[in-house]
Parts: structure tokens; sequence; C-alpha cells
């Protein structure tokens, strides 16, 4: 059997998108109302919101005009500058969540990241999200810099960048991942309009999403144990010999998989480089090893 | 094959179905699936604690005898898991071997690399955690 046919695995991909068709059966019912939504940008790449924008089931369309109001996202407004900021300063006092990619530079009092200017004076990506984080509703952190510091953090951290949870002092929901899957986002989205916070795990991670290793459901994992490695990147056996992350990051990518649910790096013979467990990227490296025994 | 590899084959494999439901537990957003998962989990467990019963009633096995090799710090660190050599660890003064432990792929391990004493930064993530440092292979002693 293909690992694509087990059931177990066909329900784990679906969930998200059972979840985003009930909020939209809801929502034409009129038994759910539409909620506002905030996309902060700390430090980072934007790499979380391209890769929502990747999204395909559903698309971004379908998200932003059956899921949510997005009232601000820096790169996808057609506001800008004060104009811009007046929305987030208008929906500050109404319901709100707020999904927060990149972490928070706290050197010179976070000047390092500024997001905009309100009044004449510039906010500080650390001021944005102390300011919205304590006024939402639901906080999520989206990618690997907002949960845990991600590569903003990593050595020498010259913008002494840190996470959203620890600027925060409330419940984080965190979706690790560089960048984040768009349904592990769409469907946490999803489930916190119909039923509110999903299952988390210890660290605060949605469980539907984040609740098996990769190594358990690699579709290389019987080359593991035959002890059978690849030498060289390009073999098709297991790479844990060239450092895979796969058996110490706990997310679905293996029944998932990537644009579109083509493909994932180990469908492409590369190690996994466990760019969804906290401490990446300093605490995965090596990415690569060619000497191991 | 004897009783206790009788159980041992069956607890493992409890284990494993076990995992199995709960990793389908975690996937289900359906409360009525959720209710027969945490019905087969029960069943399962009962399962486990008449297993466990069992391995008491036909007698604890004695521990294996630990190896007597014995390493210095400096020796320890020669076993980095690189060009040839296997990878070793040691934890609370017992030398542990990681060569094939999965989640020490390429020889480290967050961050960490073979061949070093890493008793503090075990006891900082996996404290009360024995049951990691059981599955590993004792290869020896770490003496000073």
């Amino acid at each position: 059997m293909k690992i694509s046919e087990c059931p177990v695995n066909k329900l784990g991909v679906s969930a998200a998108q059972k979840l985003i068709d009930r909020v939209v059966a809801e929502a034409r019912k009129g038994r759910l109302k539409k909620r506002n939504l905030v996309w902060l940008e700390a430090t980072g790449c934007s790499g979380n919101i391209i890769s929502l924008l990747n999204g395909s089931n559903p698309d971004f369309r379908y998200f932003i005009r059956d899921m949510v109001n997005l009232v601000y996202n820096n790169s996808l407004m057609a506001s800008e500058g004060e104009a811009a900021f007046e929305h987030l300063v208008r929906v500050s006092t109404a319901d709100f969540i707020l999904a927060v990619e990149g972490a928070v530079a706290t050197k010179d009092k976070g000047l390092y990241n500024v997001i905009g200017n309100w009044k004449g004076k510039p906010v500080t990506a650390i001021d944005a999200v102390r300011w919205l984080g304590e006024r939402a509703a639901h906080v999520i952190a989206v990618g690997a810099c907002a949960t845990h510091g991600g590569p903003s953090a990593a050595k020498p951290n010259p913008s002494q960048s840190v996470s959203v949870q620890s600027v925060l002092k409330r419940k984080v929901i965190k979706l690790p991942g560089c960048p984040c899957h768009p349904d592990w986002f769409l469907g946490t989205l999803a489930h916190l309009l119909l039923y509110g916070q999903p299952l988390l795990d210890e660290f605060d991670r949605p469980l539907m999403f984040y609740g098996t290793l990769i190594h358990d459901l690699c579709p290389r994992r019987s080359f593991f144990e035959k002890g059978i490695f690849a030498e060289k990147l390009g073999e098709k056996t297991c790479m844990f010999k060239l450092g895979c992350r796969g058996p110490v990051t706990r997310v679905d990518c293996p029944v998932r998989q990537w644009n579109d649910y083509v493909n994932w790096p180990i469908g492409d013979d590369t190690p996994c480089i466990g760019c969804a467990q906290f401490g990446f990227p300093d605490a995965m490296e090596p990415f690569i090893s060619y000497d191991i025994t | 094959m004897n009783g206790f590899e009788l159980i041992r084959g069956q607890t493992n494999n409890l284990l494993i179905e076990i995992n199995g439901y709960i990793n389908c537990l975690h996937l289900t957003p359906c409360p009525y699936t959720r209710n027969m998962l945490l019905t087969l989990l029960r069943q399962k467990i009962s399962f486990l604690s008449f297993l466990n019963n069992l391995q008491y009633s036909l007698g604890v096995r004695q521990p294996d005898i630990l190896p007597q090799q014995t390493f210095t710090v400096e020796q320890l660190s020669k076993y980095d898991g690189k060009n040839g050599q296997p990878a070793y660890i040691a934890v609370n003064g017992l030398v542990y071997d990681v060569t094939n432990s999965a989640a020490w792929a390429a020889a480290t391990h967050f961050g960490l690399s073979a061949g070093r004493d890493l008793t503090r930064e075990f006891l900082n993530c996996h404290q009360e955690q024995q049951q990691i440092l059981n599955s590993l292979p004792v290869i020896g002693r770490l003496v000073q």
C-alpha cells in the first residue's frame, strides 16, 4: 500500500480542508460571523505570507473572501504609510485574531525593526506585537522566526531577536516551519473560528498537524530499520547518516507535502533540515555531513 | 521463544497500536471517531496492564551486567561518529552508543556532538526521562 493510500494519512491531509469547508458552510448559513485578522510582519523574510499565497486547498482568494476580513498585512494591502497604519489602530479596539510572522528584534528598544509610522513617530515591531498581542482574541505565531526566533535569531543574532512568546504574557499558538505550510495556518485558523483553540501539545503546537514525527511517517523508514543508508545526495535510501532531522522533527510533511501537495525534501533525495523544529537553524546544523560512520 | 520474549513482543505490538491510535486521535476532527478511538485505547491499556502483571508473576528478570570497558573524557572524544569511528556519549557516568540512534543523525543532536559527556545537557532537556537512556546500548563507564 502506498503511504498516500493509508486511511490515517488521508485523514490528516484532509483535516484542514474539512475544517475550512465547515467554516464556509456555517458562514453561509449565517451561523458564523467572519472575524478580523491582522497579519503582522516582524523581523523575517516575508516567507510565510508568500507560502500562504501559494495555498491551494483552499487558495488565498477563498481565504480572504470566505473565511476572514484580512484587515492588515504590509505586503498585500493597497493602503500605505500612516493610512495603512490607521487600519491597525481602528481594529485594535474591535474583535480580531492576530497572526505574527517574523521574530521580535529587541536590541536598542526594537529599533532594528520599524514596521510603520504613526503620527510622525516610528513604530517598532516589539511595540506593535505587545500592543496588539495584549488585545487580540487569539495570537498565532506563524513560522520559525515568530515561534522561537528561527533564522532571525540565529548566531550571532545581531538584532537580538526573540520569539513572539518572549514578549507576550499570554497563550501564543505556535506554528513552526520555515516557512509555515498554508494548511497548517488555515486549518488552525478554521479551528479557531469554529471551535476555538485546537488541541495543543506542551509546546503549544496544534496536534492535528504537529502530532507525529517525520521519521514515523517517512516512506524511507524501512531503509532506516534495515540499516541501508545513503552516502551521498541523490540516493533513494535513508539519509540518516547524511544528517536527516526527520527523527527529531514533529510535523506531517511526509503525507501533506508542499507546493500543491506535489513533493517534499525527502521525495527529492535531500535530507530534512528540521525547519519545523524549535531551535532551527542553529540546533539542526550541520544540514549535511559526509564523513559519518 | 521464552515467556519474557513473548511478553516483550506483545508489548511492543501494543505500543505500536497505541501510538497509531494516538496519531489518529490527533488527526480526526470528528467527536464520534474520537470516542471510538478512546475506547480502543482503553482496551489496549488494559491489555498492557495484564501483560505487566503477567511479567511480575513470572518473576522480574535481572538487569544485564554492565560492560567493564572504561573511558576517560579524552578517550571518549575519539568516538565522535566521524571517519569510521562509532558515536558514543556519556550520561551520569555511563557511556552509550548513539551511532544508529535515530535522534543522532550525522552524530549530532540539537547542536550537540558525540564524543562528549552530556550529563548536564541531558538533565536540562530530558530530566526524568530515563527511558530514553534505557533504549540505548551501554558500552562502558566514564572514569576520571
